[in-house]
């Protein structure tokens, strides 16, 4: 009797790590924030990499104002002012090249896994 | 603060240069590809002259003058070209010269303000404002897509001249710290207006 209660609660127990660690290996990592500059008419850094659901953050650290601008249109900060910042969720997988209208000669991309 | 004067005559290299765009951008685009007489005419103002062997050297004063001049033009200029442009490209350029043009006086003012230096005029600051006012009058002679090139072909005139003087004068003559990382800090802007006034000259020029 007690033998057969101590194999069931070892079985629920195995079930319950293995749910456990199945479900953790699904789950992403937790959403993080990236940071690029636009600084000397740039974008620091150019390329970055992001995960999907984290936030990209743009930190305009020049005088003058810039955009971030998604080449397909499908995203657009419109102008960010000296010292002001535009942050962006990636949802969608894929390579996503953008400019500054401002100053066409800023270009990034934003690779989203 | 270490104030150099002018070497030789007031008149200098940089006078020449930048007072020259306003003459050479307003010629017709036809004109200019013809005769390829903006280069020439450009190049000849940036070439040693006899009595000017030593290049320019304004003192911090009248750098910041020269600065704010500079921008002012543009931005006067880019309110005429929002106003009688034509084309979309050209109202768009015009309305970030203004802003940007406009930031770049602010933080120039601003700084001169902290350092207690007063903007000197000189003679490098009235052949800029003589020419931008001959350039003025020949703009508002024209219009429709004829000012479209003619404002383009002066702003890639223009921020040339004004790239090639932040390079040979105006940087390496900055004797204040602050001063020179301001000028530096412009540098990537103009050569980006630079940039974007040719991508358009070539559209306008091609017609697309």
């Amino acid at each position: 009797m007690l033998n057969r209660l101590l194999r069931r609660t070892a079985t629920a127990m195995s079930i319950a790590v293995a749910v456990a660690a199945s479900a953790s290996c699904a789950r992403r990592a937790a959403p993080r924030s990236h940071v690029v500059l636009m600084k000397d008419v740039g974008f620091q850094p150019a390329e970055l990499t992001v995960d999907r659901g984290d936030t990209i953050v743009w930190k305009n650290e020049d005088f003058i104002p810039h955009s971030a601008t998604a080449r397909d249109a499908s995203w657009d900060s419109k102008a960010i002012n000296a010292d002001s910042s535009w942050s962006f969720v990636a949802e969608t997988a894929g390579r996503h090249d953008y400019y500054c209208v401002f100053h066409p000669t800023m270009r990034g991309t934003i690779d989203v896994r | 603060m270490s104030i150099p004067l002018f070497h030789n005559r007031p008149v200098t290299l940089l006078g020449a240069a930048l007072a020259c765009f306003a003459l050479v951008a307003c010629k017709p685009s036809g004109e200019q590809a013809a005769d390829s007489a903006g280069s020439d005419t450009m190049a000849a103002a940036m070439a040693p002259a006899a009595d000017t062997a030593a290049p320019a050297k304004p003192n911090d004063a009248q750098i910041a003058h020269i600065a704010v001049t500079a921008n002012s033009i543009d931005s006067a200029a880019g309110v005429l070209a929002k106003s009688k442009a034509q084309s979309k490209a050209v109202k768009d350029f015009a309305q970030t010269m203004i802003t940007d043009h406009t930031q770049v006086n602010k933080q120039a003012v601003a700084l001169a303000t902290k350092l207690g230096v007063t903007p000197e005029d000189n003679d490098v600051s009235q052949q800029l404002q003589s020419g931008a006012q001959t350039s003025q009058a020949n703009l508002n002679t024209k219009s429709g897509a004829d000012f479209d090139s003619a404002y383009i072909d002066h702003e890639v005139a223009f921020h040339q001249a004004v790239l090639d003087a932040l390079d040979s004068t105006l940087i390496p003559n900055a004797q204040n710290a602050e001063l020179k990382g301001l000028l530096t800090k412009v540098r990537p802007a103009i050569a980006a207006h630079l940039d974007r006034a040719k991508g358009i000259q070539k559209t306008l020029t091609s017609g697309s």
